[in-house]
């Protein structure tokens, strides 16, 4: 069911297309195997056909086992509900592949990211600076990801070079990665004609802590707790993504009980970084009324989360198989009935910052990223969803989601106020989605089974508050991961500030920063 | 006997100074619902800045060093210029006119400074503070020339004796005011409380100063605040300088206080550019003044 066809839409697009194997391991994934040779043809005709980005392009080191690298790249395949995944295997000797980059742009930084890591060359690519590893302390030809890598050889250092933009009156202002508030470390490049913003170049990796080589030879069990602390705001959809890919591995099917309970959690999740994110944007425009209303409607969140389950951000909550934090009848009523306050107060909150017109004036077509570039941009979840790009995992992958009659939030003018609308209906529709998985709980029912330990390689995915999560483990028999490729959103969001931070002036430039608000972490890994 | 007062006056604003910036930010928290901190915090920060040590770049030139006495001794050039326990201790030096370019004097200096260092922050806060200066002079003169058409001269003194409220006075004071509110870095203009360094004016000036000379700054700037209060104050609610005032003078300060912290809360920091309608608008409510006086109501 639906490999074969697939086939034959590629094969109208590439008339000779033979592939070397098609695998249909899980319902939601095909896998199509092929030569090096015809690799980025099939890769942009998916990307025709499915009018897909590139949700992920990463690389494994077999040189091991099969004496060759692997690539991977998937693509979301919304109307079926399916991922599909384009794989190559390439020799060990001078490794390179043809980069797909100048065809299809949200296939560079992935690139940049397997050359700097692998050391596999994206020939053709142009611009192969470092992501993560900056060369002023890390020394060339260090690939860490690969299996035989164990600690920094001394080699060549070499200075960053940004990006110039030169003529009359054109000055240049570095920002960060120290800030003057408590946020994450970025380095923010600006050049500038007198305030209006020319130029922006995004220079991330000071909060690399080399995640995806933490997660190898490590236990599923021992990796939750670490796949939690991927991203700190985001830590149930991060064990949300993961567990799932490893449940997809193990076979295990999970009581209703407990994907009901990981809906709940997932949405408070949602709900605390939304109204989080609301009183960011009111904070930065000197709006401070509404922000400290915001953060007591926050607090009441995290004091709710840590009354169902003993965390104020949902950790140790997630586990393989289930959850461990069950909702009984009296923790059900405490929930419901803090949900119809939170409603309440936000109602509120939302009125203060419709009636306030200095307010208006600041977010209105501020930021702008049009659809077009955010589509290029591979930009996904929120950010995508407020430029009108229609794509929600909770709409087309997940079943409780259809039951519960999930309504997908959608703007079409891509600036802070369409991003801070779409927080704003999230929210609301959020209440009411908890409400009714509330309702489906069951007393009865365990919310937990126990898995059993396979090898095999499988695609976890969450929709988190910024978007999808994904999670791309590949097991061994005793239950070690081999390789966990991790993508969140903020990585591929974060070029999608760049482009809308243009033509507004450097003092708007934290609103947009905060109408974003991507994680440091999840994209530094 | 003039030099006593003069000294009374200047410690007098020093001291209490300080105190008015402390009132608002108390204020402003529990508008928001906060505890907030102590109306004497801005006295704590001074201690602590006056016993640090202090850190100067090394591409800083004399003007570094310098620019926080100036701004200082501007600030306090202008407290003796105020009306408060006698007309005017110093009315024969200037008139409500020098005190405008007194306040002149102490800006350029901290733009000089914030170039002087040559970092991008400062080099921002600089170009800022001179376009919104180059709004609020205007005004801020308008407003001076219909006080000067009421009473028949700019000199401070007349204007410190009591007087009867007029429609000019009152829309006088609402330039004022809004003049008070973009001199004093305050919302909607600027922002006091930010951490967001890209969007200061007058605090990216002052981010390079550490120590002493930043305490000097932020006492130039509670100086100054109070300054302004003052003016506003005698305004609309003039009093004369002798009898029993201590009361009645601090009441009028204190509505001018609750005054700039409910602003201060109840509406959003403007785009930059948008400065230029508010203190757009400032001018022409001087304007009206203006007109207000000529007229004679």
């Amino acid at each position: 069911m639906g490999g074969p066809e697939i086939i034959a839409e590629i094969k109208n697009k590439i008339p000779d297309f033979v592939p070397l194997a098609v695998l249909q391991n899980y319902p939601d994934e095909i896998n199509i195997k092929v030569s090096p040779q015809v690799f980025k043809d099939t890769c942009l005709a998916l990307h025709k056909i499915l009018f897909s980005a590139v949700a992920a392009l990463f690389a494994l080191d077999e040189r091991k086992e099969r004496g060759c690298f692997e690539i991977n790249s998937i693509f979301v395949d919304f109307k079926n509900s399916r991922w599909i995944t384009v794989s190559m295997d390439i020799p060990q000797e001078n490794p390179g592949f043809d980069s797909l980059a100048k065809s299809m742009y949200s296939a560079s930084l992935f690139e940049r990211e397997i050359w700097e890591m692998f050391g596999i060359q994206p020939k053709g690519h142009p611009d192969l600076r470092g992501l993560r590893l900056h060369n002023e302390v890390w020394a060339k030809e260090n690939y860490p990801l690969r299996k035989d890598f164990r600690k920094m050889q001394s080699g060549n250092l070499s200075d960053y070079k940004f990006s110039r933009v030169e003529g009359d009156g054109i000055f240049e202002v570095p920002v960060g990665p120290v800030h003057a508030g408590i946020i994450g470390p970025g380095h923010f490049r600006f050049s500038v004609a007198g305030e209006p913003i020319i130029n922006l170049e995004l220079r991330l990796g000071f909060a690399h802590r080399g995640v995806e080589k933490l997660f190898e030879d490590k236990l599923y069990y021992d990796a939750v707790g670490l796949s939690e602390c991927v991203c700190g705001d985001s830590s149930f959809a991060h064990s949300l993504a993961f567990t799932h890919a490893i449940e997809k591995i193990s076979g295990t099917s999970i009581p209703m009980q407990a994907v009901y309970l990981r809906g709940v959690f997932l949405e408070l999740e949602r709900m605390y970084n939304h109204v989080n994110g609301i009183g960011g944007i009111a904070t930065d425009v000197g709006f401070s009324f509404p922000a400290a209303y915001a953060s007591i409607i926050k607090e009441a969140i995290l004091q709710l989360n840590a009354r169902l389950t003993g965390n104020r951000y949902l950790k140790k909550v997630n586990t393989i198989g289930g959850v461990l934090a069950d909702i009984d009848e009296t923790k059900k009523q405490v929930l419901l009935g803090s949900i119809k306050h939170l409603k309440r107060d936000f109602n509120e909150l939302v009125k203060i910052l419709y009636s306030s017109v200095s307010f208006m004036d600041r977010v209105d077509t501020t930021g702008v990223l049009r659809r077009k570039t955010a589509e290029d941009l591979g930009v996904v979840g929120l950010i995508g969803r407020a430029s009108g790009i229609p794509a929600d995992l909770r709409k087309y992958f997940s079943g409780i989601y259809k039951e519960a009659g999930f309504k997908m939030a959608s703007q079409e003018s891509g600036d802070v106020l369409a991003r801070l609308r779409v927080r704003i209906s999230e929210f609301q529709e959020s209440c009411r989605l908890i409400e009714e998985f509330a309702a489906r709980l069951n007393k009865v029912e365990k919310s937990r089974v126990e898995p059993e330990l396979k090898a095999g390689s499988a695609l976890g995915y969450a929709e988190g508050w910024r978007g999808p999560v994904l999670y791309w483990v590949k097991a061994d028999p005793a239950g070690l991961i081999q390789r966990c490729k991790i993508v969140d959103p903020s990585f591929l969001n974060w070029q999608g500030l760049a482009y809308a931070v243009l033509g507004n002036i450097i003092p708007d430039f934290p609103l947009c920063n905060k109408s974003f608000d991507l994680s440091y972490a999840g994209n530094d890994l | 006997m003039e030099i006593i007062i003069i000294i009374a006056q200047l410690i007098l604003f020093i001291v209490i100074a300080p105190l008015l910036s402390g009132l608002v930010s108390k204020l402003k928290n529990n508008i928001r619902m906060r505890k907030g901190q102590s109306i004497f915090q801005p006295y704590y920060n001074l201690i602590k800045l006056f016993s640090k040590e202090e850190v100067v770049s090394e591409t800083a030139s004399w003007i570094f060093k310098a620019a926080p006495f100036v701004v200082f001794s501007a600030m306090l050039t202008a407290a003796t210029l105020i009306p408060v326990f006698i007309a005017s201790p110093l009315h024969r030096m200037g008139d409500f006119l020098a005190l405008i370019f007194i306040f002149a004097l102490g800006r350029f200096f901290m733009a000089l400074a914030a170039l002087d260092t040559g970092s991008s922050f400062g080099g921002m806060g600089a170009s800022r503070e001179m376009f919104i200066s180059s709004l609020v002079e205007p005004a801020f003169c308008l407003v001076v020339f219909s006080i000067f058409l009421q009473f028949g001269s700019t000199d401070i003194s007349v204007f410190g004796a009591a007087h009867p409220v007029s429609v000019c006075s009152i829309v006088a004071a609402f330039a004022l005011f809004m003049i008070t509110l973009a001199e004093t870095s305050r919302i909607p203009v600027d922002n006091q409380e930010t951490h967001l360094e890209l969007t200061m004016v007058h605090e990216a000036m002052a981010l390079e100063y550490s120590g002493r000379s930043l305490a000097l700054i932020e006492l130039s700037a509670h100086i100054k605040q109070m300054i302004l209060f003052f003016l506003i104050a005698q305004l609309v609610f003039p009093v004369n300088f002798c009898g029993f005032w201590i009361l009645w003078y601090s009441a009028r300060i204190m509505v001018i206080v609750i005054a700039v912290a409910l602003v201060e809360v109840s509406v959003a920091k403007m785009r930059l550019f948008r400065v230029a309608d508010f203190l757009g608008f400032a001018f022409v409510l001087a304007m009206i003044a203006v007109v207000c006086a000529v007229l004679g109501v």
